[in-house]
């Protein structure tokens, strides 16, 4: 396969994984918070607290609309272009991924559609268990999905037989430190997201000084800021474990952060191991973990301003909105690009993994999702926008008037 | 143990395709049944709560294909190319076009996700036509065109019991029984999806035992947690539909 169309199937993937994982991450986080707030609505019967569960409810199903469509195009595509991946590891990365989409993606959905349409048509501890199903069945995802990112990372409890991999101990696969310390440092970094996208946009509606909401959107910014406290030493500690992980693991990957005579030196036990080839991850890497330990101390001071309660602090807090979005990408990218050039680590070459195609099939499917997703994304982030700034009487959710013309939202611009 | 994850796949993959079967022969006649904004804003309310919990069946099939038959996954998707990207593509541009039409609230913005809906409600039965028709051995023409009756029919019944009034007559087509129709239907894009996939002999493409054994149990264990969800919903949402919902 020529290095051209294996770079154009890598890079499709790249795009469509980061695509997707920008909705993961805030699905994740603001679901949390969503769930939590409306406990405190259903409990105390809070007005002011189910205010706050339709506005950012509303912003959440928004976002998980788009969400669920890039990951299904992600998950075809280790099927439509990287069938070696499936074939050589099928037997234990495809279990992995089966077992996320019946144990706990199947009953996310479902209970989703639950809590939209049957908002206000059931008993409300009901609901209230359909949100928390919600948010347990996504960690439910994220714990999958990571051992099996962690599979291809440190390939444990498999051996080889035929040219192919066979599960010899599942044991050794659910506790794999490349899955879970990893699992660790991105829910760290999810709730950090939660935590920041609700003090921001809070920040940013309260800057804009709308009349009446100024409640929702001040006990929103705590709320935020309060889970994105704790978030930010957790998501730190993590990745600082995942360092000594990845020293016995994927020296190389924690060499990016080294010397070059470091790096020289594992080229050439690796070439010695593996047979010749360059064993030196591209410094994108390196750049990209720097970037993401920098949007981290950002993310402390803005978190400490905030909460400080200096004047500042609104205009910080809604700079700061991109920050979590750009560490987690900068995290993957360091995580992807430091494995190369290995897709199951010291087993399998991502060049070997391709599918035969034609470059010509790649390069149509590439321009048309990549065109489709970036339109998308914009169509989601102009969404999310305007329904932030309608505040909580804009959401269509629990809108159960018998009135057509009621339940169709209003514009207010 | 391969005969259970068999059993397991065709359970998911036929349910997908008669659930997720209606709801993409709705869209393909949203502009036959609903010939005003709000008429297809109500013809989409009654495939409303459901679509999203019918999609995850063909997710779930898609997961089991990787998991439990790796070999058949690479078959399937890799030698079907253009098919399945087609019904990719119609299936991300149709879930758009569901979720986020009632999101604005501009005439043109609804026009734009009606074409959307029904556009690509056409593309993914076509798509599914000609995956079927290739996996049969048929011309891939003729796959479609039975593709598209048969979804269309299927979604009209479907319709015909989820709809009220003159939205309601529409679908009916001037026939009495929907039900009995909607069972027909059923029965026949089963009995399709039967033919296709005995066709792919999975059971010799399964994955090795210890996979198997890592797989299978727990998914039987969750199974019944999944089909009371689903049956949750249904119930739920059993009543036709009288005015419009959250989509």
């Amino acid at each position: 396969m020529d290095t051209a169309t294996l770079d154009l199937a890598r890079l499709e993937f790249a795009v469509t994984a980061s695509i997707h994982f920008l909705f993961v991450a805030f699905t994740l986080g603001v679901a949390t918070l969503v769930a939590l707030v409306q406990t405190r609505a259903t409990v105390t019967g809070s007005p002011l607290h189910w205010r706050m569960t339709r506005y950012w409810g509303q912003l959440y199903v928004i976002n998980y609309a788009v969400g669920i469509v890039t990951g299904l195009v992600m998950e075809l595509q280790l099927g439509l272009n990287w069938s070696g991946l499936g074939h050589f590891s099928g037997n234990v990365f495809g279990s992995l991924l089966a077992m996320e989409t019946l144990t706990a993606f199947f009953l996310e959905s479902t209970f989703l559609g639950l809590w939209i349409f049957g908002w206000g048509r059931m008993n409300r501890w009901l609901h209230l268990g359909l949100i928390w199903g919600i948010v347990l069945t996504a960690y439910a995802s994220a714990f999958w999905i990571m051992l099996s990112n962690g599979f291809l990372q440190n390939p444990v409890g498999s051996r080889v037989v035929d040219g192919v991999l066979r599960l010899t101990d599942a044991s050794a696969v659910f506790t794999n430190a490349s899955a879970l310390v990893a699992l660790g440092h991105l829910m760290g970094g999810a709730l950090l997201t939660g935590g920041l996208v609700f003090a921001g946009v809070s920040a940013w509606q309260l800057r804009g000084a709308r009349h009446g909401d100024e409640v929702v959107y001040a006990t929103s910014l705590k709320w935020g800021l309060r889970v994105a406290l704790p978030a930010l030493p957790v998501t730190a500690w993590m990745g600082v474990t995942h360092f000594d992980v990845l020293e016995a693991t994927q020296p190389m990957k924690s060499a990016l952060l080294g010397d070059s005579a470091e790096q020289a030196l594992l080229q050439g036990q690796l070439a010695a191991q593996y047979g010749p080839d360059q064993y030196v991850p591209s410094s994108i890497g390196t750049i990209a973990a720097y970037l993401m330990m920098f949007c981290w101390v950002l993310m402390l001071l803005v978190t400490l301003v905030g909460l400080a309660g200096r004047r500042v602090r609104l205009r910080l807090l809604t700079l700061a909105l991109p920050l979590p979005f750009i560490a987690l990408l900068a995290g993957w990218v360091f995580r992807e690009t430091g494995r190369q050039p290995w897709v199951v680590y010291g087993l399998l070459k991502t060049g070997d993994a391709l599918s035969p195609m034609s470059p010509l099939a790649l390069r149509t499917s590439l321009v048309v999702f990549t065109g489709l997703f970036v339109f998308l994304g914009v169509v989601n982030y102009w969404l999310l926008a305007r329904f932030a700034r309608r505040g909580p009487d804009g959401s269509a959710l629990g809108v159960t008037s018998a009135d057509p013309a009621a339940s169709i939202p209003h514009p207010t611009f | 143990m391969e005969v259970v994850a068999v059993a397991v796949l065709a359970f998911f993959a036929l349910g997908y395709l008669i659930l997720g079967g209606a709801d993409i022969g709705t869209g393909m006649m949203l502009p036959y049944l609903g010939r005003t904004d709000q008429e297809r804003r109500l013809v989409l309310t009654g495939i409303a709560p459901f679509f999203l919990a019918n999609e995850v069946w063909l997710v779930a099939t898609i997961g089991l294909l990787a998991g439990a038959f790796p070999e058949l996954e690479a078959v399937v998707v890799h030698d079907l190319y253009v098919p399945f990207t087609l019904l990719l593509f119609g299936w991300v541009v149709r879930d758009m076009g569901l979720w986020l039409r009632g999101r604005v609230d501009r005439r043109a913005w609804r026009a734009v996700a009606d074409v959307a809906v029904f556009t690509a409600s056409w593309c993914m039965a076509l798509g599914w036509g000609a995956l079927i028709g290739a996996v049969l051995g048929g011309p891939s023409l003729i796959g479609m065109a039975a593709a598209a009756v048969l979804f269309g029919l299927h979604g009209l019944a479907f319709s015909a019991l989820r709809l009220t009034g003159v939205l309601r007559r529409r679908a009916e087509l001037g026939l009495p029984g929907a039900a009995a129709r909607f069972l027909l239907t059923s029965a026949a894009v089963a009995v399709i999806g039967i033919l296709a996939g005995a066709r792919l002999e999975p059971a010799g493409m399964a994955a090795d035992r210890a996979s198997l054994a890592f797989l299978l149990p727990p998914t039987l264990a969750v199974l019944p947690v999944l089909m009371a969800a689903q049956a949750w919903m249904w119930w739920m949402f059993r009543h036709r539909v009288t005015r419009p919902s959250y989509l």
